[in-house]
């Protein structure tokens, strides 16, 4: 009987909404599982990073990594697999453009320690412990891996070969990678597995004007969107017109508007500052001090814009003397 | 095959504009170490032919196929570099400027060093660009052979002649239900053995006889769409209630019970609903004004049922043109209750008003209830313009003709009412035009009194039985005051109120004062920035009667040549939508300032954004809107900007 090519699951910085994903491919599944041989899976089989250690080089076929760059043990493992993998595969948000994780970018080590171990309100030690990278107990030495500043895409620290998007990716475009691979007929290296067309397009709101004229901006819970209706046209920020394809236009679905998980269309560098010009295009104010008031209603622009890609921006993170080279 | 890159860069000394801060040789040094540059010269006029034939040499021997100035802004010399690099059998849009002298040497003359640092990054972001540029092809189209004219004053009115006269087929709308504009209110005038209404009567036989010409009465423009060389305009014709079978309507006006103040006498006097304009008015004809009409029939009694229709449906129609002439006009500034008295004493009136008063065709003194002579007369002058004041909007501007014009019907007053004594309470006398300073000498040696006042000390006008005016005269700084028996306020000129409207419909941008901002003040005085729209007449600013012809000749001169050259070249740098990428979100249509940009249906029924190259003037507005980068303006794509970028930060 042939061999069936190794496939592999890593999570790095995730929530592990990019492993329910896999999960909820049902019993299609049972598909992949036929045509490959999973070698290494941490949340569903009980696999040792010995057991990767001990393949040969490109031993296996494909790799599928999720979650963000946040600690040394995110490196050490990602680079592991890319020695021993043909292909690796950036799978969801966080691998693909820093994710949610990247948020922290915002902040740095000492001020993401002193607010989870000591000022969150939900910590009752009177002399709090923040986290070490080695503890002695009774003469034996215990290691975490050690907390980055910054929070990086995977890319940034291997090379990565394509990108699924999404958090979590719609488990089609698994199945439809995983088809593609096998096919053997590879799309170039770097490209996004999902078709690169804008959001707006698989969208079933519907735009009633030709021009969109915004005075005002709304979060979701101010008003109730008028039923089948573009939200960007009633004044709800959406990010559809910033986002690719794929998902299906879930959120909309639902009338909720795009968070653009699944990042831009090829050739935008930047969401943020993209859809900062398309939002100031469709602003109808002409005085100062109303449009200032109008951009001091978005309680948390950078927030909402680089929700799933602050350390794909250009900036990355936001500047801190603190920040140390890493 | 891709065909390879070799890069042509020139740096410009411009005499001593550059070269008098930056060090040229360090430019043209580090330019020779950037990847595809295989010239690079520094020349010291680079526009001088002997400039432009080194260029167009090293094209035909060297190779060169991609060509960076760097010199003075592309607003200066871009055209004169792309017809070198044409003139050479290259492709124009193969050329980079990279703009060192108003950037760079003129903005840092007192660091040199810095200026040369910063000149090597303009032309390394300008080669890196290069590397990137297409070729584009230049396109033309066909121009539709007729010209629009929108208003029917002294200006329209010209303006459809010159055209006519060449030729061409013009169609010439006006709002209200009589042409000649103002000129046909306004009696004698400044140097003129003609009056007003005689130039405007004269105008209006030769337009409405013309056999290229379609006047169009109480019309007006609804839509403008399509686009240059081929403009597709919609109108609304107003009917005029009463049938050409009326032949007695002057009893129709007799019984009509309806009164309101009368436009054309500026509200000195009332009018019916049923009325004819004025005296000497074109079309001579009765027209029901239904904004006043209350529908109840009288005149229909009078004059027979077949002959009036109250139930008239206004005309919408439309119709493509070559090019548009915009003479719109101006409305004169309403003094606001009580300023200067105004509207609290019949005896208090603006110069508009006197106008009116002066013209054959207006109402005399006696019809306002003036008594006959009049002994004291005052004028007061900058009413309503040269204001002082912070506001952007404030009417700082000088109005232009009032002096002249109350200075001329002093003149006039003196001869009606010899024994009278004459003030003028003025800030600055303007009679600027030629022979009107003439006129002012007159004045003053006919005994015309001159009392100059301040903006911030305006004089104050009471009612004391009579006018009462108490004004500063800084001249001799002497408190004076004046009962008087008729005020002039010398009212200025405003836009006019359909501005608004028109600005919207043809995309012309208007100053903070209101007037309308033409292409360009000096080179381009009739133009608009949309192309094939002109301006005329007093829509641009205060202007006379004879500017006002000047400028509707001028225009007209402007607006056959597309005409008579038949075809259009269209802007080659324009948007582009990567139809594979857009997914029609309408950012790019909501930001077009020139309704370019639409959303259509493909065939396989994906919507995507399509941009008309006719209409885009590449202004690249939707291209940097695009949040998907689907839309991208020729010569300034994502992929070069960002190269630019690279170079920027390296």
């Amino acid at each position: 009987m042939k061999e069936k090519p190794k496939a592999a699951f890593y999570w790095c910085s995730t929530c592990g909404g990019c492993e329910e994903s896999v999960v909820d491919l049902a019993e299609k599944i049972l598909d992949v599982v036929a045509a490959i041989d999973i070698v290494f899976w941490p949340v569903a089989l009980d696999f040792k990073l010995e057991d990767v250690e001990s393949l040969k080089d490109k031993e296996i076929a494909v790799c599928f990594i999720n979650g963000a760059i946040r600690t040394s043990e995110d490196v050490h493992v990602s680079k592991l697999l890319r020695q021993k993998s043909q292909l690796i595969v950036a799978y969801g948000s966080c691998s693909h453009l820093g994710g949610i994780p990247g948020l922290a970018n915002f902040w740095n080590k000492e001020s993401i320690f002193q607010k989870v171990y000591k000022e969150a309100p939900t910590i009752q030690d009177e002399t709090p412990i923040l986290p070490q990278e080695e503890t002695e107990i009774n003469g034996l030495t215990l290691t975490l891996p050690k907390f980055f500043n910054t929070v990086r895409r995977l890319d940034e620290v291997i090379d990565v070969d394509y990108y699924i998007p999404g958090c979590a990716p719609n488990p089609d475009l698994l199945l439809e990678a995983v088809q593609l691979i096998l096919s053997g007929n590879l799309p170039p290296k770097g490209s996004i597995l999902s078709p690169n067309r804008n959001m707006c397009e698989d969208c079933p709101l519907e735009r009633k004007e030709e021009k969109i004229q915004l005075q005002s901006f709304f979060r979701p819970f101010e008003i109730i969107p008028e039923p089948g209706r573009c939200l960007l046209e009633q004044g709800i920020i959406c990010l559809g017109p910033v986002t690719r394809v794929g998902c299906g236009a879930l959120c909309m679905k639902v009338s909720m508007p795009c968070r653009g998980c699944y990042g831009p269309t090829d050739g935008v560098q930047d969401m943020g500052t993209k859809f900062a010009s398309a939002l100031a295009s469709i602003v109808d104010i002409d005085d100062d001090q109303q449009f200032m008031k109008l951009i001091a209603s978005i309680p948390n622009y950078s927030g909402l814009v680089y929700m799933f890609s602050l350390p794909s921006s250009y900036f990355k993170r936001k500047n801190m003397e603190a920040v140390k080279n890493e | 095959m891709a065909e390879s890159i070799r890069i042509g860069v020139y740096i410009c000394h411009c005499g001593i504009n550059i070269a008098g801060v930056i060090d040229v040789k360090q430019v043209v040094d580090h330019a020779k170490t950037l990847p595809n540059v295989v010239v690079s010269k520094d020349l010291v006029f680079t526009c001088s032919s002997v400039g432009q034939n080194t260029i167009i040499e090293d094209i035909k021997n060297e190779g060169i196929n991609r060509v960076v100035v760097a010199a003075c802004s592309p607003r200066m010399h871009e055209g004169t570099f792309r017809n070198a690099v044409e003139k050479a059998g290259l492709n124009p849009y193969l050329f980079e400027m990279a703009n060192i002298r108003e950037h760079s040497s003129w903005v840092h003359p007192d660091d040199p060093e810095g200026a040369t640092e910063k000149a090597k990054t303009l032309v390394r972001m300008a080669v890196a660009k290069a590397r990137l540029l297409e070729p584009i092809e230049k396109s033309t189209a066909e121009v539709t052979k007729k010209v629009l004219v929108i208003g029917g004053g002294i200006a329209g009115l010209q303006a459809s002649l010159d055209a006519a006269e060449r030729g061409l087929s013009v169609t010439l709308v006006e709002k209200l239900p009589v042409l000649g504009g103002k000129a046909a209110l306004i009696g004698d005038l400044v140097y003129s053995e003609k009056k007003g209404w005689q130039i405007a009567k004269e105008l209006i036989e030769k337009v409405v006889t013309h056999e290229n010409i379609r006047v169009l009465t109480r019309t007006t423009v609804q839509n403008v769409s399509g686009a240059f060389g081929d403009y597709r305009v919609s109108f609304v014709t107003e009917p005029r209630y009463i049938k050409e079978t009326c032949m007695h309507p002057e009893k129709g006006e007799e019984v009509c019970p309806v009164e309101v103040p009368n436009e054309y006498d500026f509200g000195l006097t009332q009018r019916k609903a049923f009325f004819k304009p004025f005296e000497g008015a074109y079309p001579p004809t009765y027209v029901i004004d239904m904004s006043a009409c209350t529908k109840c029939g009288l005149c229909l009694d009078s004059c027979g049922k077949e002959t009036i229709d109250l139930d008239a449906k206004p005309l919408e129609f439309s119709e493509e043109f070559g090019t548009i002439i915009v003479a719109a006009g101006y409305k004169p500034y309403v003094p606001t209750t009580g300023e200067y008295g105004f509207g609290n004493d019949t005896r208090i009136i603006t110069l508009s008003q006197l106008e009116r008063i002066m013209s054959e065709n207006g109402p005399s003194f006696e019809d306002i209830g003036l008594s006959n002579p009049l002994e004291n007369i005052i004028f007061i002058s900058c009413v309503g313009s040269m204001e002082e004041s912070d506001n952007t909007d404030a009417r700082t501007y000088c109005s232009r003709m009032c002096c002249s014009s109350s200075i001329k019907n002093m003149l006039k007053l003196r001869e009606l009412f010899p024994s009278s004594n004459i003030y003028f309470l003025y800030r600055d006398i303007r009679t600027y035009a030629r022979r009107e300073e003439h006129l002012y000498e007159q004045a003053s040696k006919s005994g015309i009194i001159f009392l100059k006042y301040e903006a911030s000390n305006p004089p104050e006008v009471s009612i004391n039985g009579k006018p009462s005016v108490k004004v500063l005269d800084t001249l001799v700084g002497k408190r004076i005051q004046i009962l008087a028996d008729l005020v002039v306020l010398a009212n200025g000129m405003m836009p006019p109120s359909d501005i608004l409207k028109l600005r919207s419909l043809l995309k012309f941008p208007c100053s903070p004062d209101g007037w309308v901002a033409e292409a360009h003040p000096k080179l381009r005085p009739v133009e608009l920035p949309s192309p094939g729209v002109y301006i005329a007449g007093s829509i641009q600013a205060p202007k006379d009667i004879i500017e006002s012809i000047i400028s509707a000749s001028a225009a007209t001169a402007k607006a056959v040549v597309p005409i008579i050259h038949g075809r259009v070249e269209l802007e080659p740098l324009v948007s582009y939508v990567n139809e594979d990428i857009c997914g029609a979100c309408g950012i790019c249509v909501s930001t077009c300032p020139y309704d370019a940009v639409s959303r259509v249906v493909l065939q396989d029924g994906r919507r995507v954004a399509r941009v008309n190259p006719r209409l885009c003037m590449g202004c690249g507005q939707c291209a940097s809107a695009c949040p998907s980068a689907a839309m991208q303006q020729k010569s300034f794509t994502d992929e070069q900007i960002h190269e630019m970028i690279e170079q920027l930060v390296v």
